[in-house]
């Protein structure tokens, strides 16, 4: 009796830092998504009304899908770009015994800085006006390649997906590093013996043995993707109630989130916001927590 | 128990402090008062000092404490100092619709006869502070801001150019100059902000200034109105002459192209002028307001501008009539005088030179042709704001995802969300 109650009071600092800081802001954002506001000012009980009001009040309704859908895409593209080249690094650097640790710290550097600061430092390299980028180009003799980047539609999110890429690279070949030192060399050996060769190794026997980890790199992915808003907002800023980027080509959840919250200056900014964040927490846990369960059932 | 009596002491000290708080300035024994003055310009506090010294001296009985706070952060701070003890008695004021919840609060005193001075503004100055519902003025009128097109003499004088006095001219002046290898016109498509003071610059004549604003704000006219469209379009025919990579590039960007020689002409702000002459102090400018386009509504050149911020009297304040005295002073030539020389901003106040011919230039071509910002002066209190929905129907115009209609059309649909004629 004695210990239990010990017990609960070492949990006790632990439980209540949490309360404080995680449950009771999810829970307010909660309740003020039910509630109409204005300015700072709690008025009557919407109901599902700022839900609602999300979906029909213009020019946000036409706002959303296509954020979605480029969030999905970043998301996508993160996938394929970062973890699929960070997988290939963390391959390389296991056969690189000698420059494995330096290689990895240079390809950790980025993820150092923070994303406002690369969001910066990359649009000045990609300024068609003064960019090195496209003077490079110009130089090159490739002048008909150079174009203005950030401000082509057709451009805009694969460079903010390359240039996220570029800033994280670093967190798959860590985590991916980690799972290849962590597997016993027995497997690739036997497989060795009966004739395998690199190719094959790598595809019926690494990659097989790294799938918990890239389940897990996957989740993390996807709640990064969900969350995405410095870099964007400092390569493409954010105006108003505008959509974000050449034609809004950039545009993502977290952008108009920051702009229905802080920028847009409606008088019921924080039950239209809440209700937003509320809608990206129920998707993106939704969706974390089947896929955590479909992983798991795949690797047990 | 030693805890809470200290929280005892606390509260007990803050009721205290609250309660020292409710005189908004202050005033000693001998009759002598000090108003508390805010601002958002940190920037100007030197000055300020300078220029509430120079009303010291000639009332001596009134001492000012100006107390600027951050720009981004003034509006909140200003709302709540204004419904608590502790405020202002005399407050810097933003303009049009960003002020009408304080006016419609009764945070502030109509100055209609009690300030005579404000005979020595025009009505369009005072349309600034202006309250929608009651008509009356709140503030007096500070300085503006006016939108033109700027344009390098040297480059002018090296083609054989003058600014151009039909919209042919215009066109093919800028022709000319491509041919060059020059941008003609230096205009930005990241800051989108800037989108539609360009359209108002070269198009207001087009769907007719001030008359089509007095229609569209009775409900006789909308924004998908044949005119409006026209005007929206009005940017589509000068895409050839904008920066290739215009979308690309932001306010910064295109005024080092202007500055460094490598484009014509740039539509800019009075205030950039200031960064211009940063960049390159040997630019050799001028400005001018385009001619109209085919089919203007308006035959001769419009001035774009608006008043950025006014000083107004806080109706909790315990100094009426030493704050009046200090609003009165606001509207004479002296002031205004400091306005222009020392703070280097347009001052309203009529019969004031500017400091810069070139601001003089553009505050006179106001005050014989003035046209609003629209989406400024009457279309920012609800949302969406008229500007941003003008904004990012320009950008897809320009980017050839929409036409001037469907632009059009995206405005009129977030606008009858919350204005009604």
């Amino acid at each position: 009796m004695v210990q239990a109650v010990k017990r609960l009071l070492f949990l006790l600092p632990a439980f209540v830092l949490y309360t404080v800081f995680m449950v009771y802001p999810l829970l307010s954002a909660l309740a003020d998504s039910f509630w109409t506001w204005e300015g700072t000012a709690r008025r009557g009980f919407a109901g599902a009304g700022n839900f609602t009001g999300l979906f029909t009040t213009f020019p946000l309704n036409r706002q959303l899908e296509p954020a979605f859908w480029h969030t999905v895409v970043f998301f996508l593209g993160t996938m394929v770009v970062q973890n699929t080249f960070g997988l290939l690094v963390a391959v390389l650097l296991v056969e690189l015994p000698a420059a494995r640790r330096f290689l990895r710290t240079v390809y950790t550097i980025p993820y150092l800085i923070g994303g406002l600061v690369v969001g910066y430092l990359w649009s000045l390299l990609l300024s068609p006006a003064f960019g090195p980028l496209n003077a490079g180009l110009h130089a090159a003799g490739l002048g008909s390649l150079a174009r203005p980047w950030l401000g082509d539609p057709a451009t805009a999110l694969p460079v903010v997906i390359l240039v996220n890429a570029w800033q994280y690279l670093g967190f798959p070949v860590l985590l991916f590093g980690a799972a290849l030192a962590g597997l016993p060399p027995e497997y690739g050996e036997a497989a060795r013996v009966d004739g395998a060769g690199a190719r094959q190794r790598f595809f019926r026997v690494t990659l097989p043995l790294l799938l918990p980890s890239i389940g897990v790199v996957t989740i993390l992915t996807f709640i990064g993707s969900m969350n995405t808003f410095e870099l964007v907002y400092s390569l493409e800023g954010a105006q108003g109630n505008q959509p974000t980027g050449p034609g809004g080509a950039t545009d993502v959840l977290g952008l108009i989130f920051y702009r229905v919250a802080f920028q847009e200056g409606g008088s019921n900014a924080i039950g239209l916001s809440s209700a937003l964040a509320v809608l990206l927490f129920v998707f993106t846990f939704g969706v974390a927590v089947v896929a955590n369960g479909l992983i798991r059932r795949r690797t047990t | 128990m030693r805890a809470r009596n200290g929280f005892a002491v606390l509260a007990a000290t803050a009721l205290a402090a609250t309660a020292a708080c409710t005189a908004t300035g202050s005033s000693n024994g001998n009759g002598d008062v000090t108003l508390s003055v805010w601002s958002w310009r940190p920037e100007d506090a030197a000055v300020y000092r300078q220029i509430f010294a120079k009303f010291h001296e000639s009332h001596p009985h009134i001492q000012v404490d100006f107390k600027p706070y951050k720009s981004t952060e003034y509006n909140p701070i200003l709302s709540t100092g204004l419904t608590q003890a502790g405020g202002p008695d005399v407050a810097q004021l933003r303009s049009y619709g960003i002020l009408q919840p304080l006016i419609q609060a009764g945070d502030l005193v109509p100055l209609d006869g009690q300030v005579a001075g404000l005979s020595n503004f025009e009505t369009t100055s005072l349309d600034g502070p202006r309250g929608k519902k009651d008509h009356k003025v709140y503030g007096v009128p500070l300085e503006m801001s006016t939108f033109q097109v700027y344009y390098n003499k040297d480059i002018f004088a090296k083609y054989q150019l003058q600014p151009p006095a039909t919209w042919d001219q215009l066109i093919a002046d800028a022709k000319k100059l491509l041919a060059a290898g020059i941008t003609p016109f230096a205009a930005a498509g990241k800051d989108t902000w800037l989108l539609p003071l360009y359209d108002e610059t070269f198009a207001a004549t087009r769907y007719g200034g001030r008359d089509f604003e007095k229609k569209v704000l009775a409900g006789r006219a909308k924004f998908t109105d044949p005119e409006y469209v026209a005007a929206l379009d009005v940017l589509n025919q000068l895409k050839p002459y904008f920066p290739k990579d215009q979308m690309g590039l932001g306010e910064a960007d295109v005024q080092t192209l202007f500055a460094t020689g490598k484009a014509a002409m740039i539509p800019e702000g009075s205030f950039a002028l200031g960064p211009l002459k940063a960049i390159n102090p040997n630019l050799n400018l001028g400005v001018f307001n385009p001619p109209p386009p085919p089919g203007a509504l308006v035959t001769k050149p419009l001035q774009v501008g608006w008043v950025d911020a006014s000083y107004g009297l806080n109706a909790k304040s315990q100094h009426q009539k030493e704050a009046l005295e200090l609003l009165q002073w606001m509207t004479t030539a002296e002031f205004g005088k400091l306005v222009a020389d020392q703070l280097k901003q347009v001052s309203l106040v009529k019969g004031v030179q500017s400091s810069d011919p070139l601001l003089g230039q553009m505050v006179s071509a106001y005050r014989s042709d003035p046209t609003p910002y629209l989406m400024l002066v009457d279309f920012r209190y609800g949302t969406p704001l008229g500007s941003d929905l003008q904004a990012a129907g320009l950008q897809k115009m320009l980017l050839g995802q929409q036409t001037a209609a469907q632009a059009a059309n995206d405005i009129q649909t977030g606008l009858a969300q919350w204005f009604k004629p």
